[in-house]
């Protein structure tokens, strides 16, 4: 098949020293910042977005995408060490995976989360590279109306995710497709929402939406809780390979997850919440024997670290294939990577495989070696990276806020720029307080302009009948997905007795 | 994270009988979601009228957007008299006031031409001190350290353009030379 071919032909882009290091910058910055609790990789690759731009469209990508991969593996360091996952992907790593550095096993515990890391991204890598030309073929017939129902999913889908509530993950929706209006209008040259401000009729730059709600409202967040929660490092206790025995037990939990990770990633359900949860219950379900004593005692069980972190990374790769093939971001990270491709022009979709080979199939080879560069940084020099997790509070949001304002004003070269920044970061810490998911608001603020876009084109072809959205059954059929995400939730938490578990996609990865 | 430190004291220092009273925090956020709907259709009518192929011109969306700000605005009210919002701990007001003075410090050292150190310099030590780090002094001076080498690196090093003041000037009359 070709997809080999054109999958080396990626491989020799990938490997040309320049792209080597993007690739290594990305992963050592992904992981650093998935190490830390409270930054993840959305708003690493949102406060990038601007400095980027001198970087190329296949350097920044591939940077990009490594931040994306190393989150994943960083965010297990913070849930077994510190208790805190570092983002939501890493919540049931933190479970066992404490429990076991608590009981001395701290060692084992990071090994089967790198050793699973790496086999889910491996696994969620074939599986893109393998899938993707598939669903080109299938999205090269698309027109407006399955395109216009395919963004409704995403949008329904993001508010919608897994708990929280869906009433404000609409409302969130809603506030980034207003944030979407402002400037120009692309088809009658109509500013919108501009007040007469010359910084507002070119569009607010997603950057600024992103780095506002997210750097400059989690600080606010973290500045405004009282309760200062003692927080203990666990020191490393026991080598981080893993015996013969111990990666038997692994195994199985590896491939469960990170089938179950590949499943859900592509499916616009808001990250790896989900198939993480399941990885979790599975391997809880399926224990026997001593197994079983560790995961309900308080030694902490390697089988549910090991399923959990093959899922996160597989379903990352898995998050990456209706991003390249359908242009539709599932995440927060994934919706940041848009706004990167963007940035340089480039549309992900169908088109982008024929008429931009070489960058997609770059990237996609270049996961590859970033996925070895991960575990090789991630194995023998874990405890480099457990000392970013002693910086004092105060220098690192300090600091986060001085690089978000440099990366704010050095690329959109006004001052007003900080002033949108600011109103955005207040919004940002209201919906943080009040349990607004942001995810919703980037994905609104992105996807919300392509939306109308599609729909204004149908309605021009079709003379102004809105019922051309509801003639094509592909059409019909995602919007039949996209009734089923949203009233899902609802059932779900009427089933759900432990009100407990619904607490997740609260924060944006 | 805020669902995991449950405690008794829900809501905000404004309405601390929040259990049983009306949510005032809510009720405002509801209040915003109106007149956002309101600006947005407001705009939306004073688009000058279009004949095309479409039917409908610039304005469509944005009143759909709009109609949805204001169903979720009574969504909303619903939720803030049913008290559905997750319970809020105290807030620590000094805090957040000297992180949004950060930001505010820098946009007004800016707009005076203050260039980039001194203006995030103070912003640095600012929010260093609202996240606890005392006296003002210190994390300002630091503050100023960490600015300085963020300006020679993007500045010299990445060429990104960051705005000047007299100690900036000074800095690239050094690395002219």
């Amino acid at each position: 098949m070709d997809t080999l071919l054109l999958l080396l032909d990626g491989l020799a882009i990938a490997v040309q020293p320049a792209n080597l290091m993007f690739a290594l910058i990305g992963v050592l910055l992904g992981t650093a910042v998935g190490v830390m609790p409270g930054i993840g990789p959305a708003l690493t690759v949102a406060l990038l977005l601007p400095i980027s731009l001198s970087f190329g469209a296949t350097g920044s990508l591939i940077m990009f995408a490594g931040i994306y991969y190393g989150g994943m593996y960083g965010g297990a360091i913070s849930s077994i060490l510190l208790n805190t996952p570092g983002e939501t992907a890493s919540i049931m790593t933190a479970v066992e995976g404490n429990k076991m550095a608590r009981s001395g096993r701290g060692g084992k515990a990071l090994g089967a989360a790198a050793l699973g890391s790496f086999f889910g991204a491996l696994v969620g890598t074939i599986g893109l590279a393998l899938v993707s030309p598939f669903m080109v073929s299938v999205a090269l017939s698309f027109g407006p109306a399955e395109y216009f129902a395919l963004m409704v999913l995403s949008f329904v889908t993001v508010s919608a995710a897994f708990g929280g509530s869906v009433a404000r993950g609409l409302t969130a929706l809603f506030l980034g497709l207003a944030i979407g209006l402002v400037g120009i209008d692309k088809l009658t040259g109509q500013a919108r929402l501009s007040f007469g401000i010359p910084e507002m009729r070119d569009n607010i730059s997603i950057a600024i939406v992103a780095v506002g709600l997210f750097a400059i409202g989690e600080t606010l967040y973290i500045a405004s809780r009282k309760v200062n929660v003692e927080e203990k490092v666990e020191a490393i206790k026991g080598s981080v390979w893993l015996t013969l025995a111990d990666f038997k037990r692994c195994l199985v939990p590896y491939l469960r997850g990170a089938g179950l990770g590949f499943l859900f990633g592509p499916l616009p359900t808001g990250g790896a919440e989900i198939p993480t949860f399941l990885s979790y219950s599975t391997e809880r379900k399926a224990a026997r024997g001593i197994t079983k004593k560790e995961f309900e005692g308080p030694d902490g069980a390697i089988e549910g670290v090991a399923g959990p972190e093959a899922a996160n990374n597989a379903s990352a790769a898995g998050t990456l294939i209706p991003l390249l093939t359908l242009g539709l971001p599932t995440s927060a990270t994934a919706a940041m990577m848009l706004a990167g491709f963007q940035q340089y022009g480039l549309q992900p979709g169908p088109l982008l495989f024929t008429s931009n080979p070489a960058l997609v199939w770059g990237l996609v080879a270049s996961l590859f070696i970033a996925n070895i560069m991960l575990v090789v940084l991630n194995l023998p020099f874990v405890g480099v990276w457990v000392r970013l997790l002693m910086i004092p509070r105060p220098w690192l949001y300090a600091g986060i806020l001085t690089f978000a304002t440099l990366g704010i004003i050095g690329a959109q070269g006004s001052i007003f720029a900080l002033v949108l920044l600011l109103a955005f970061g207040l919004v940002g810490f209201v919906m943080r307080r009040f349990g607004y998911p942001l995810a919703p608001v980037l994905v609104g603020a992105i996807l919300g302009p392509l939306a109308e876009e599609q729909l204004r084109r149908g309605l021009m072809i079709n003379q102004g009948d809105w019922s051309f959205l509801l003639t094509s059954s592909i059409a019909l059929a995602i919007y039949a997905v996209a009734a089923a995400a949203l009233l899902g939730p609802v059932i779900w938490r009427m089933l759900a007795s432990d009100k407990s578990k619904t607490a997740f996609a609260m924060d944006g990865d | 994270m805020s669902a995991e430190t449950r405690n008794g004291e829900a809501g905000a220092s404004r309405s601390p009988n929040s259990n049983k009273a009306r949510d005032i925090g809510g009720l405002a956020i509801a209040a915003g979601l109106f007149m956002l709907a309101a600006l947005i259709a407001w705009d939306g009518a004073s688009y000058p009228v279009r004949r095309s192929y479409a039917q409908f011109g610039p304005e469509i969306f944005p009143y759909l957007v709009a109609a949805g700000l204001a169903i979720f605005g009574v969504a909303t009210i619903l939720m803030s008299l049913r008290n559905s919002f997750p319970p809020r701990e105290p807030m620590n007001v000094p805090a957040v006031a000297w992180i949004v003075s950060a930001v505010l410090a820098k946009i007004v050292l800016l707009y005076a031409g203050a260039g980039f150190i001194p203006a995030a310099g103070t912003l640095f030590g600012f929010a260093a001190r609202g996240l606890g780090r005392k006296p003002l002094w210190l994390t300002i001076l630091v503050g100023l350290g960490v600015a300085t080498l963020l300006y020679i690196l993007f500045r010299h090093g990445l060429n990104l353009s960051l705005p000047n003041g007299p100690i900036e000037r000074a800095i690239n009359g050094l690395f002219r030379r």
